[in-house]
């Protein structure tokens, strides 16, 4: 059974050509997004929002060349090849299986771009989700999501704030955010991050603001029947004065409310009759969004907490004093600002006197 | 039911069971993969023309920025439910139960499936799951996508009990298919059919099938475990009460990432065939494109978090998934490149079959590029959630999974029925399909970038433009899918008669009557070689008399 089989001169007409057509396509494209910042479209108000921005450029870049290549190949060889109306009813293809070399090329180069994309991702993931983590906390805000708006906390403000959320420009900011009710997200289009508020867990973004402005915020987890409009809070971005002017009018409008500001005593505190079991419910309430009960190592915000009074391998606190109830209860009331972030006061905790002693009495309980 | 082919005394003894006689035995409770696998499909089809309305009433809503088509809480039912109905009843019915149990079989020169009457009860689980799916609406349906993360579906009404036993049910269905078609594959091709000797679709079938049985049953565990929770109170997901809302998220991606290519491999095996047919020459790079689906099968149980890198995963767990992820390109790539070159120097038919097969290498391709700005960490963190990733997985499911599904019945209609498509017809429905989908999920890329969160009922009216001409393009598009199903009425009316072999394609299916008779073979063939050389004689022995009037078998008798 012979039946009639084309042969192909080369590599068939017109291939080079049409390479050089697609090759001046994939190569103006590459230059497009070279030179197009995509604050073009939408602003950028942080500083990992440029270097986010550059991934996607790369990957547009690529992403495209490589589709104007399989589209214009697969378009141009149904073309060239195509069953033509003289041709006999039984004709063939070239009656080929493979090309070893071509196999091989094809399976080296998507490597080699795996290898290269790779490179590229990692080396901006890691300077926003790993270094990060060890530099400075800068200000630390707390955002909680609910079914359908976000609130916020921030040090030295009594209570939650809501509406807008306001940061300064130019300035670090550690985000710790989580959810009272079911899942949220925390999305800024203009920051590029976004952090599911999940209840139960905190999760943190970390950045820098760099651009004065109004920044909506959106919830990009579905939550309930008003999902869709909870997006109608802002970021705003300010300069220090402005946002200084906004955080003492929260300061004062939060501490005249119904709960005054507690003040710090000056005296040291009676530590003689505090109750474990009372501390326990307090440290969850109060503490276990940045502290686990685990050891040292296991971190959230804060370093865990388990064994802290009785810990051999870390006899000083993290304020360097010796790990006693009287140095804890020392932390508890003035709070510490170091290399894990900022733990709070005892006013921004609203902890009474009584309530520290608890804390202090469950925490020895811990061995 | 056993092994209906036996070999005796080194020779091969044609063993076959008499044909049940009543309709009800023959075409509603039936033991033949084909007309199971017709059940599938025509099952299947039901819920896609469901699930594709449910489509239309959301681009329907979305033709206005403050919606009012529908109340906001019908609106996340109805994406719930379209998006549960396309995965479970729709695209995974299909790929496996439809087109694997019609084909697989013939494919390899067996008779039946290993195990034919676990196969009927694997169906007739599927229909009644399905009915279980689409009642839920009428007890406050679940809202919170197909993807149903607590707490947020704690919360949900009655409906999303429903939805977990619908769910559990068809899961079932799918992992005892997936063991069925593992075994029949393993152990019941015909003599000489080697391993390296099958073709593509029985391939991407065998890979497919331990995803079905071992992903689905983490799915069930996370069911089960949520219904529990729903109905008991016993607290697996709820944080106030000691739960972890990521239980579920991981126990559902492991399930549901290999879901993925449970729903792609097979179309991947489709085109596989199709390709080579019509353009009359062999599948370039047989072995690369056998082995990279089952690498792509296993690297596909290895990448789950991916889905969640907003959620709190330890940030250095993103690596390994990331990296992971990136991976699966280089599979992916040989196979569309070696797709591209079984084009290069052909003699291309440009069938319905055809445009469908290249239109999905397109399409399907531009699915995987954007897969890999959600893979990369720092792009997921500005794209999760957003209708960027609606665009990506439409891309991958509609113009991959769905064209592929289009792409095989316009392949295996002749021999399913024994009559021909109207080519006309499934041009228009090609062309028209191809610019409605991409007027519909192009433009879903740029307004997820710009800040559109997905599962919205109302949105900023700034994206009102884009979203008015997806809306529009959604109705060319269904308009496309109409004309299809008009055509397979009048074809199966009117159409012309088939013959065996209508597209002179070389599997065992197309050697045999169309429709096949009820044993398939009159005698068990014998495979000599791959069935992809166009230019040589049929690489099988045995099937002189399968065109003849030469008498069928002996049933065996009673047992």
């Amino acid at each position: 059974m012979i039946e009639k089989q084309s042969s192909v001169k080369g590599l068939g007409p017109g291939f080079w050509p049409f390479t050089a057509v697609l090759s001046l396509l994939a190569c103006a494209n590459i230059y497009f997004w070279a030179v197009t910042p995509l604050s073009r479209w939408m602003p950028t108000a942080v500083t990992v929002a440029t270097q986010i921005d550059e991934l996607f450029r790369v990957f547009l870049a690529v992403g495209i060349a490589l589709f104007i290549f399989i589209l214009g190949y697969a378009v141009f060889f149904s073309i060239v090849f195509r069953a033509r109306k003289d041709d006999p009813p039984d004709a063939l293809g070239v009656q080929i299986h493979d090309n070893h070399k071509l196999e091989l090329w094809w399976t080296v180069l998507p490597t080699i771009a795996v290898i290269l994309i790779s490179w590229a991702s990692v080396r901006v993931w890691f300077p926003i989700q790993i270094a990060s983590a060890s530099t400075p906390a800068g200000l630390v805000v707390e955002s909680i999501g609910h079914q359908w708006f976000y609130s916020f906390r921030y040090p030295g403000i009594n209570g939650e704030v809501t509406g807008n959320m306001h940061l300064p420009v130019n300035e670090p900011v550690t985000l710790n955010v989580t959810s009272e009710d079911v899942i949220h997200s925390f999305w800024v289009p203009a920051m590029r991050l976004k952090q599911d508020m999940v209840p139960g867990l905190v999760n943190v973004m970390r950045f820098t603001t760099d651009r004065v402005g109004r920044y909506r915020i959106i919830c990009t987890e579905f939550c309930g029947l008003n999902h869709a409009v909870m997006n109608t809070q802002y970021l705003v971005i300010e300069p220090k004065a402005t946002y200084d002017a906004w955080y003492h009018k929260w300061q004062v409008k939060n501490a005249t409310a119904s709960n005054a500001l507690p003040q710090i005593s000056s005296a040291p505190i009676d530590l003689s009759d505090g109750s474990a079991a009372a501390g326990q419910v307090l440290f969850t309430q109060k503490c276990s969004a940045c502290h686990a009960i685990g050891p040292f190592s296991q971190r959230i915000v804060g370093p865990g907490l388990k064994g802290v009074l009785h810990d051999s391998a870390h006899p000083n606190l993290l304020s360097g004093k010796p790990a006693t109830p009287a140095n804890v209860a020392d932390i508890l009331q003035h709070g510490l600002q170091g290399s894990y972030g900022q733990m709070p006061t005892q006013v921004q905790n609203a902890l009474t006197d009584k309530d520290i002693a608890n804390l202090v009495a469950y925490l020895n309980s811990l061995k | 039911m056993a092994v209906a082919a036996t070999h005796v005394g080194g020779g091969i003894a044609d063993h076959v069971h008499p044909e049940p006689q009543g309709f009800i035995r023959r075409y509603v409770f039936s033991i033949d993969h084909k007309i199971i696998g017709i059940q599938y499909l025509i099952t299947g089809f039901i819920f896609l023309v469901l699930a594709g309305l449910l489509a239309e009433v959301i681009r329907t809503q979305l033709m206005n920025a403050n919606g009012g088509f529908v109340s906001n809480n019908t609106y996340n039912e109805v994406y719930s439910i379209h998006g549960s109905a396309m995965v479970w009843l729709v695209v995974i019915p299909l790929m496996t139960g439809a087109f694997g149990n019609f084909v697989m079989p013939l494919q390899l020169g067996a008779r039946d499936v290993a195990f034919p009457w676990l196969n009927m009860i694997s169906f007739w689980m599927f229909p009644v799951a399905g009915l279980m799916l689409f009642s839920s609406f009428l007890m406050g349906a679940p809202v919170a996508g197909w993807t149903e993360y607590p707490p947020m579906s704690l919360q949900g009404e009655a409906g999303t009990s429903m939805w977990c036993a619908a769910i559990f049910l068809v899961g079932i269905s799918s992992t005892l298919t997936g063991m069925n078609f593992m075994v029949t594959i393993l152990k019941m091709r015909a003599p000489g059919m080697t391993l390296t000797r099958m073709p593509l679709f029985v391939w991407a079938q065998l890979a497919t099938a331990p995803l079905s049985m071992v992903a689905t049953t983490a799915l069930a565990g996370a069911l089960a475990a949520l219904f529990m929770e729903r109905q008991f109170g016993v607290p697996f997901f709820d944080p106030t009460k000691g739960g972890s809302p990521l239980l579920w998220q991981h126990m559902f991606w492991f399930y549901s990432h290999p879901a993925v290519y449970i729903m792609i491999l097979p179309a991947f095996g489709m085109i596989s065939e199709i390709l080579p047919t019509f353009a009359r020459k062999p599948i370039f790079g047989y072995k690369m494109i056998a082995f990279s689906s089952v690498t792509i099968a296993l690297a596909g149980f290895m990448v789950w978090a991916h889905h969640m890198f907003t959620s709190g995963l330890a940030p250095f767990m993103q690596l390994p998934f990331m990296l992971l992820t990136f991976v699966i390109a280089v599979p992916t790539g040989v196979k569309i490149f070696s797709w591209i070159t079984t084009l290069w120097g052909g003699k291309i038919h440009f069938t319905s079959a055809m445009l469908f097969a290249i239109g999905f290498v397109v399409l399907f391709a531009l699915g995987g590029i954007t897969g890999i700005f959600l893979a990369s960490v720092p792009t997921d963190l500005h794209l999760h959630g957003t209708y960027f990733v609606v665009a990506h997985f439409h891309y991958v499911l509609v113009g991959g999974s769905l064209m592929g599904i289009f792409a095989g019945f316009y392949y295996w209609f002749p021999k399913m029925s024994g009559r021909m498509m109207n080519e006309a017809l499934g041009k228009w429905h090609f062309w028209l399909f191809v610019a409605g989908f991409n007027g519909t999920f192009l433009p879903m890329h740029w307004l997820g970038f710009e800040g559109m969160p997905r599962r919205v009922a109302v949105y900023d009216p700034q994206f009102q433009f884009w979203n008015r001409v997806e809306s529009v393009s959604s109705y060319v598009m269904t308009f496309a899918i109409l004309l299809f199903f008009v055509n397979i009425l009048v074809s199966l009316r009117r159409g012309k008669k088939a013959g065996p072999n209508p597209w002179k394609a070389r599997t065992l299916e197309w050697q045999i009557p169309s429709p096949p008779h009820y044993y398939n073979f009159k005698h068990v063939p014998t495979v000599y070689g791959l069935p992809y050389d166009f230019s040589e004689p049929l690489p099988y022995r045995g099937l002189d008399d399968e065109l003849n009037d030469a008498p069928a078998p002996v049933p065996a008798g009673a047992h």
